[in-house]
């Protein structure tokens, strides 16, 4: 029965991934939707993060850790443009404030 | 193989490395998911090759242990994973020019980070594309496959005290800067947060899909008006 469960779900979440690369495989992308997908990787990164620290009840579950946090990634992100240090400027932010409270 | 197509999947290997730090925690939320759920580990870790997609194989599991049934279990996964059904329509145009095994085996890859990495540095040239691509989807794939093993054997080998588990958020927060790179782009960023938050008690983290679709409408209204 669970392997039943992996097997449909592993199916199903390819099918999502696989579905409009083959429907529009001969799509001519007129201009204002080559513009929307331009949109779907900062919006979907966007929704991830708030969808991480929201309870389902819909709660916002950050902190003042958090928060600091957050902020002191996107600031390294954006100063730096390197992962590995926005990651470490995070979570040092985090654990720091968050044992300092 | 030629040094530039070395040099393209190394480029791939050495992009996706940094992005899989924050999945090792999530390796052994899983481990720890799978032991609460009482499955075989064996079938647990089977989910990682047939279904390669963290947020949906840990949402299938919760829901098992809960005591869902198979089919609101699956569903439900199915709805937490929505967001790839974007991910597909979006790199679309540059799967057109692309071999058909490549059609076949690029979405079994396409996960969250996967694509964010393929968006950063949009690649023309197909055969770049195609390497690139693949480097960075099968080392991610390479990776998942022997952390989940090790999560699932070893289970709560991190405390939950240390917090680990915001390295996600983190990681996404500094993807979500990099895939900015706009004014526009800024704007769309936090309206879909502002949105997401709106609609976060929808069911299975559906408001994140519905945020994306309604942000970026919004883009497109504001910035046409503009135009004109």
């Amino acid at each position: 029965m669970i392997l039943t469960a992996i097997i449909l779900t592993g199916i199903g979440s390819y099918i999502m991934r696989a579905f409009f690369i083959f429907a529009l495989a001969r799509y001519q992308f007129p201009p204002i939707m080559l513009q929307a997908l331009e949109y779907v990787a900062p919006t979907v990164m966007a929704a991830l993060v708030v969808s991480l620290l929201t309870t389902p009840n819909g709660e916002l579950v950050a902190g003042l850790p958090e928060i600091a946090g957050l902020v002191g990634t996107a600031i390294v992100a954006k100063v730096s443009g390197n992962h590995i240090l926005a990651l470490i400027a995070g979570m040092a932010t985090f654990w720091l404030i968050g044992w300092m409270l | 193989m030629s040094t530039e197509r070395f040099s393209t999947v190394i480029s791939g290997v050495l992009g996706a490395l940094p992005l899989f730090i924050p999945a090792i925690p999530f390796a052994f939320v899983f481990g720890v998911v799978v032991a609460n759920a009482g499955i075989p580990k064996w079938l647990g870790w089977s989910s990682s090759p047939i279904i390669f997609g963290g947020a949906i194989q840990v949402t299938l599991f919760t829901l098992i242990a809960e005591g869902a049934s198979i089919a609101a279990a699956v569903s439900a996964a199915l709805v937490v994973g929505a967001r790839h059904m974007l991910y597909s329509i979006t790199l679309a145009p540059q799967f057109q020019n692309q071999p058909t095994w490549f059609k076949w085996v690029g979405p079994y890859v396409l996960i969250d980070q996967v694509f964010v990495l393929s968006q950063l540095n949009p690649i023309k040239e197909p055969d770049t594309f195609r390497h690139y691509f693949l480097a960075a989807g099968f080392t991610f794939w390479s990776l998942w496959m022997l952390f989940t093993a090790i999560g699932v054997l070893l289970g709560p080998a991190i405390p939950a005290s240390w917090g680990v588990e915001f390295a996600a958020p983190v990681l996404f927060v500094s993807l979500m800067m990099a895939a900015s790179n706009r004014p526009d782009k800024v704007g769309a960023a936090l309206l879909a947060m502002i949105i997401t938050y709106l609609l976060a008690e929808l069911p299975n983290r559906a408001g994140l899909l519905v945020a994306v679709v309604i942000s970026v409408f919004i883009m497109l209204l504001m910035t046409r008006r503009g135009q004109r």
